[in-house]
């Protein structure tokens, strides 16, 4: 496999995996996608979230090539989709929608057929994959047989047989229980990391996404309407409301007021709001046990991801 | 990268693994056991051979046809003719006829099966193309860093693959059906070919393969046309279904539009080329040479069109 270095935030000089140049997708004289750029590094796990029919497959169609593209480039380690289809291709896995696989043939022969559709795939790779993936119990059964859960499995096998530098996985926890989930994005995040593998997953739910990507694009009707870095916005150490429950909201404002330089930015009866940044927290809570304030719980108070989601979108619901 | 013959192994791989396409070679298998057990104890009993009075039998069945030839109109006497001079060739030869079914006899009735595997070979063409879409398994096939040129060729050249296998099991298992059922003692028997009126001696191997090659022209061309509407539609019904009904009802169609001289330029017109072996052609101004132009300018449209629908259209099932 090859080793890609491993970064999280493309510093500018690394070429992208994946790159989109102002992509645009008319299907029957109407618009669907209409203008996407953005660029995928080694090792980064980039989310593409909108809600259905935001134009996410049509566009991870366009990108692997089972659709053409209107205006604009795709390029895969600098090869165009467009015009070298067959360079640009091998380095990519992909599940798009629904992983379908011939259902009359068993999981290990349908893994067969793949590998003979590429170079040199060994039989000892294929088992690898299969262990990987945890299908070796089941791997010479019809796939006829299989939960979806498998299948999915099977589907990620076929992806990553000819390791690909480049993993596309078009709403792969779709359909799967909490535990497939956890799973995928278990595997997501290690492939990434450890690998160093570019993947791109879509979906609609923010809440799945913001456990396994590093950065998140929102779709909607076609066009990106942003990009969010979600390690920056988790580790984030700009000040945010910190709100207090305490016996006394007023009294422990006054305190505050007078006992320090912070920002408060709302009170009442039983809690106090104050703009801090972490490391403020606990000088904070020791001035109030100090002056005898009781302290029930603390809460940060800060925009989640999902605040922010709707702030880009204007307020409309993307979920 | 890949080569053309592993998308090759693929494509066998997924006709022969299937279910629907195994049964069909055990069905024609059956049609063929069925067909010998059928002929043999229904048909008549070729054991009473009364050896020594065959000629005189034929000399009898010869003034008997001579008698009717003068009664019917010219286009019909053609049969006539043949039989008439194939007895006096058997007579003058010392070359007695069979006696109910031979082996050889057999293998030529079983020819008509060649239709079967021409539906069977729509079939697997147009379910190999179109299923891909159905199933969905068509965007999984198709990011694999091969041309769509060449999967959409593998699925042809394989599924013609099948239609020669099962051309292949119905001369071995009829030959064999055949001679268990009938007896193998006919082996050597000379065919007896009539051609402008005189008769020669072929040996049957040559007659049976020139009436399989006859008949495979039909079969590419349909198989062909299944493919290319499959590739088009991505439908299987339709791709099978408008191809069968074509192919049953071509001579209906054909003879429908006989009164037009441009029907001499429709596919079904053309593709049974034994008209021009065994004498009366459709219309006067078509020769083989004019039939074989046809068909090879109704190949290439269908080729053509398959291959751009396949290679160029977006997919989004
Ligand atoms: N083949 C097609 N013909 C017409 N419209 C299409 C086609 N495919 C997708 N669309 C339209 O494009 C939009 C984007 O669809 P899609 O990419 O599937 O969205 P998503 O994957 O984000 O849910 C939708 O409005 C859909 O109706
Ligand atoms: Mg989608």
């Amino acid at each position: 496999m090859q080793q890609h270095q491993m970064l999280n935030k493309p510093d500018g000089t690394e070429q992208p995996a994946v790159k989109l140049e102002d992509v645009k997708k008319v299907i029957g004289g109407k618009p669907i996608i209409k203008g996407l750029s953005f660029d995928i590094y080694p090792g980064e796990v980039f989310g593409f979230l909108g809600p259905n029919g935001a134009g996410k497959t049509t566009t991870i169609r366009m990108i692997v090539g089972l659709m053409r593209i209107t205006e604009g480039n795709i390029y895969i380690h600098g090869k165009s989709v467009k015009s070298h289809f067959k360079d640009a291709i091998r380095h990519v896995g992909a599940i798009v929608e629904n992983p379908e696989m011939y259902k009359f043939l068993t999981g290990y022969q349908n893994l067969i057929h793949y590998s003979r559709m590429v170079k040199d795939i060994s039989r000892e790779r294929i088992n690898d994959i299969v262990e990987l993936v945890g299908l070796k119990d089941r791997i010479n059964d019809k796939v006829k047989t299989y939960s979806l859960g498998m299948r999915q499995r099977l589907g990620l096998a076929q992806a990553l047989l000819h390791s690909p530098s480049v993993l596309i996985l078009d709403e792969p926890t779709n359909g799967l229980d909490p535990a497939g989930i956890r799973e995928i994005r278990h595997y997501i995040r290690r492939l990434a990391e450890e690998e160093g593998l570019a993947v791109i997953v879509s979906s609609h739910l923010l809440s799945e996404m913001e456990l396994m990507c590093d950065r998140i694009g929102i779709i909607q009707n076609g066009k990106l309407v942003g990009v969010q870095n979600v390690h920056d916005f988790v580790q984030g150490d700009s000040q945010r409301p910190i709100r207090f429950s305490v016996d006394d909201g007023d009294q422990a404002a006054q305190i505050i007021r007078e006992t320090l330089d912070f920002e408060v930015i709302n009170h009442d009866n039983d809690i106090v709001e104050i703009q801090l940044d972490t490391e403020q927290i606990p000088i904070v809570v020791e001035i109030l046990v100090e002056k005898g304030i009781k302290l029930y719980g603390i809460i940060s108070a800060a925009k989640t991801l999902e605040d922010k989601f709707l702030e880009v979108t204007g307020g409309r619901d993307i979920v | 990268m890949s080569s053309f013959f592993q998308l090759i192994q693929n494509e066998n791989m997924k006709i022969y693994r299937k279910g629907a396409n195994r049964i069909m070679v055990l069905m024609l298998l059956g049609l063929i056991i069925a067909g010998g057990l059928i002929i043999k104890f229904s048909g008549p009993d070729n054991t009473d051979a009364h050896k020594g009075n065959w000629k005189q039998e034929l000399v009898q069945d010869n003034k008997d046809m001579e008698k009717q030839l003068k009664e019917m109109p010219a286009q019909s006497q053609t049969y006539f003719k043949k039989e008439i001079a194939i007895n006096k060739y058997r007579i003058a030869h010392n070359l007695p006829p069979a006696q109910g079914e031979n082996i050889w006899g057999f293998v030529k009735d079983m020819i008509g099966l060649i239709m079967v595997i021409s539906i069977f070979t729509i079939i697997v063409v147009g379910t190999s193309i179109s299923s891909e879409f159905n199933w969905g398994t068509i965007k999984l096939l198709l990011i694999r860093p091969v041309s769509r040129t060449s999967v959409i060729f593998a699925k042809y050249i394989s599924s013609l693959m099948f239609a020669i296998g099962m051309l292949i099991l119905l001369g071995i298992v009829s030959w064999l059906v055949g001679g268990i059922l009938f007896g193998f003692a006919d082996i050597s028997q000379p065919f007896l070919q009539y051609t402008d009126g005189k008769v020669t001696e072929t040996s049957w191997v040559m007659y049976v393969l020139k009436q399989y090659g006859l008949n495979c022209v039909q079969l590419i061309m349909m198989a062909t046309l299944a493919g290319a509407i499959a590739a088009i539609f991505r439908n299987g019904a339709l791709s099978i279904g408008l191809t069968i009904f074509l192919m049953m009802a071509g001579s209906t169609i054909t003879a429908f539009l006989a009164k037009y001289d441009w029907v001499k330029y429709v596919l079904f017109a053309n593709m049974d080329l034994s008209q021009y072996l065994n004498g009366t052609p459709l219309n006067d101004d078509m020769t083989l040479g004019f039939s074989v132009i046809v068909l090879v300018v109704y190949y290439v449209i269908f080729m053509i069109f398959g291959w751009l629908f396949f290679t160029k259209r977006d997919i989004a099932a």
